[in-house]
């Protein structure tokens, strides 16, 4: 096992930049998921890894060893594709005997590693099976053992989960993290499930139209996201964003909506302007439905039950905004209701640029939200 | 508008696969129903049988007690969005959603053509790209182009079949509360075909959920979470997974069942974690893993050598290796028969 870096890598297609000047360095043993939405470069930075996309600039190293212009043969990385690709005419013990077989391995030494890997996966009982009479999870977890088998420095898995029932999606979640705990293998993980980039790995790195946004603990991503794009891209629903001014008259920071007003107090100076626009973050389940008159006036307008929880729809001075509630205390559709924000998961994003200016729940910042500026 | 009425429904495939075991359905007019279970249920099978691209081996399908099963597709009047949205990539955005009315007999004139395109434009927030190429589009707004497409025709029945899987998450989102605000609008009959349970919770008026082509259990979100018919619909529906253990576990000899065995399940929402030697603690377990989402952990344990979730808040995280108390909410526990997996009283 090892690290590996990627340093200011750049990728382009024709005129069309994938990656852009894309530094990311994940340590050895370590689960970095790489999160991003459809067309943001995320194959693109695995395919670069291993080796079957060249970079115009920047370099790739495994360990300390420059392995840029390395065929990818030779990288000793292994990728699992979404598609398995695993050989239907074959049985279990031969698919994964495959990769050692190109590299020449000794028969006895080809027995005890696929004997080892079978183990280490619950698929031993399965070898003489071809893969057409397995089940999904099954044939996840073989085309898993192919990639692990030659005990490559790096392993690296293209949205693996993405072609599984939901039900079994969420099995497999599990059973990757609990085997890179157990294996500590060095694990890139491309995704554009937000769940699982939060559920499973040490590290998410957040891709946005080829340009990395935030490398982190998905705690922190999910409470200290540095601009809205991060924000939007964690988080089911995802955080909500309300148009808003900043007030800053008499020493007081204070974000505006004509229904609202949040007191900010912070050491946080820049890109807070008296008059300027700027965005109120906050999540689904920080929006509270309250009673009484405190609060900002709003309209439900649909409400989602998910079993467990509810999502209420609301109408917030003309833009949606939603909700998380338990299910009793849910509104009906067309319902009037008052709602508030927990100040201590509170952000607040420059207008413009989407960048995080102050949070709360951090050091940088405390909110208070107050009653309707107009009352 | 129409009531859909499935009738003894069969579908029998030539390998002698029976894709749809003798479903019984009524999907009332204007209503919102989704076709809920996991890949090879027969869900699909079963949309196709409603829009005419398969033949049902046996059975009656009625729209509005209107006999169709023998109709070809094009004389049923339902519209389709699929996964891969079928759209002209040469096409502009007006081109595209215009067409199903260029082509109709007799063709609206060009004003009236204009005026439900912008109509259709409006609901689907696609007002301002109406001149845009279609291939210069987003995957999202191809989507809603898509929909847009099947909307302009007025057909009676509208069938989706996975329309989201393909978008990402946040419009997904965003794509749910829209589609359940757009059918209120137009009121149509809506079948929404996935096996993704939050979808189908989340957006429809009544859940039919199929496995290995039987109806499992046909009823509203609320039923389905809460009084699951099955063991089947208790695991499939829920985010996190309902827990199931041997009923003697948890209810000593009241779980012995009269001679029957029988499983206990829970939801990981209705258990609360405490100390280990608490008194009002109902089991204990081991914390294995714990799987942070942001809102809210996923913690799972070992219980008595079964594998068990809870649903954690992230400010009383507990560490792996933990040994916890487990507090059962008893007014939420469910009892299933191991026989025939269906829900006992307890």
């Amino acid at each position: 096992m090892a690290s590996v870096r990627l340093e200011n890598v750049t990728v382009r297609f024709g005129s069309v930049t994938a990656l852009d000047d894309v530094s990311l360095a994940v340590e050895d043993g370590e689960f970095v998921a790489v999160l991003g939405p459809p067309g943001a470069g995320k194959t693109t930075l695995l395919r670069t890894i291993v080796g079957l996309e060249k970079p115009v600039s920047g370099s790739v190293f495994a360990d300390d060893e420059n392995i840029t212009d390395v065929y990818p043969g030779d990288r000793d990385i292994a990728i699992m594709f979404q598609n398995l690709a695993l050989y239907p005419d074959r049985n279990v013990y031969d698919n994964l005997a495959f990769p050692l077989k190109q590299a020449k391995t000794p028969k006895a030494e080809i027995k005890r590693r696929v004997t080892d890997t079978a183990t280490v996966l619950h698929i031993d009982h399965l070898l003489k099976r071809k893969p057409g009479k397995l089940s999904g999870g099954e044939r996840q977890r073989v085309a898993l053992g192919r990639a692990m088998v030659r005990d490559p420095r790096v392993l690296l898995l293209d949205e693996p989960l993405s072609a599984l029932d939901a039900l079994l999606r969420l099995e497999m979640r599990v059973e990757l993290k609990r085997l890179q705990r157990d294996l500590h293998r060095t694990l890139v993980y491309v995704t554009h499930d937000q769940v699982e980039a939060m559920s499973m790995p040490d590290r998410v790195a957040v891709l946005g139209s080829g340009v990395i946004q935030q490398v982190d603990t998905p705690e922190t991503v999910y409470h200290r996201p540095v601009n809205q794009f991060t924000a939007r891209v964690v988080g089911s629903p995802p955080m909500n964003f309300i148009p808003c001014t900043f007030d800053t008259s008499n020493g007081v920071v204070r974000v505006l909506h004509p229904e609202f007003s949040v007191r900010v107090q912070t050491t946080v100076a820049a890109g807070i302007v008296d008059g300027a626009s700027c965005v109120l973050g906050v999540r689904p389940e920080d929006v509270q439905i309250v009673s009484g008159s405190a609060g900002a006036a709003a309209n439900v307008f649909v409400t989602e039950p998910l079993g467990g929880e509810t999502v209420v729809d609301l109408h917030l001075g003309g833009q949606v905004v939603k909700a998380l509630t338990p299910p009793a205390q849910a509104p009906q559709p067309g319902a009037g209701v008052r709602v508030s924000f927990d100040p201590r998961r509170l952000h607040v994003f420059d207008a413009a640029s989407g960048a995080a200016l102050v949070s709360a729940g951090g050091a940088d910042g405390v909110f208070e939200v107050e009653r309707p500026s107009n009352s | 508008m129409a009531e859909i009425h499935l009738q003894h429904l069969t579908k029998q495939f030539p390998g002698g696969l029976i894709a749809v075991n003798d479903l019984d359905l009524v999907i009332p007019d204007g209503s919102f129903v989704a076709l809920l279970g996991p890949s090879g249920c027969g869900k699909t099978t079963t949309m196709n049988m409603i829009s005419g691209l398969e033949k049902p081996t046996s059975g009656e399908i009625y729209f509005d007690e209107q006999p169709i099963t023998r109709l070809p597709p094009g004389a049923r009047t339902v519209g389709f969005v699929f996964q891969n949205y079928a759209i002209f990539t040469h096409m502009s955005v007006t081109e595209n959603i215009s067409f199903g009315l260029r082509v109709s007999k007799p063709r609206p004139s060009e004003s009236e053509i204009e005026r439900r395109v912008g109509e259709i434009a409006d609901i689907l927030g696609l007002r301002g790209m109406l001149d845009r190429n279609a291939s210069r589009l987003s995957v999202n707004d191809m989507q809603k182009v898509a929909l847009g497409r099947s909307m302009i025709v007025n057909p009676a029945i509208f069938l989706l079949d996975e329309p989201f899987s393909n978008l990402d998450a946040a419009f997904r989102a965003y794509m749910r509360a829209e589609l359940k605000r757009i059918q209120h609008e137009v009121g149509q009959t809506m079948v929404y075909v996935t096996h993704d349970q939050v979808e189908a919770m989340s957006m429809a008026d009544h859940i039919a959920v199929m496995d290995a082509g039987r109806l499992q259990q046909y009823g509203t979100p609320d039923e389905l979470y809460n009084a699951p018919a099955n063991r089947f619909v208790a695991g499939f529906v829920g985010s996190t997974q309902m827990n199931f253990l041997p009923a003697t576990l948890v209810l000593g000899e009241h779980g012995a069942g009269n001679g029957r065995s029988l499983t206990l399940g829970i939801r990981p929402e209705n258990v609360q974690l405490a100390a280990p030697d608490a008194a009002e603690a109902t089991l204990a377990g081991k914390v294995n893993l714990i799987e942070p989402l942001g809102a809210k952990d996923v913690i799972h344990l070992d219980v008595a050598g079964h594998g068990f979730r809870v649903v954690g808040t992230p400010g009383k995280r507990p560490r792996v290796g933990d040994n916890v108390g487990l507090v059962f909410d008893s007014a939420r526990q469910l009892l299933f028969d191991d026989e025939t997996t269906l829900a006992v009283d307890g």
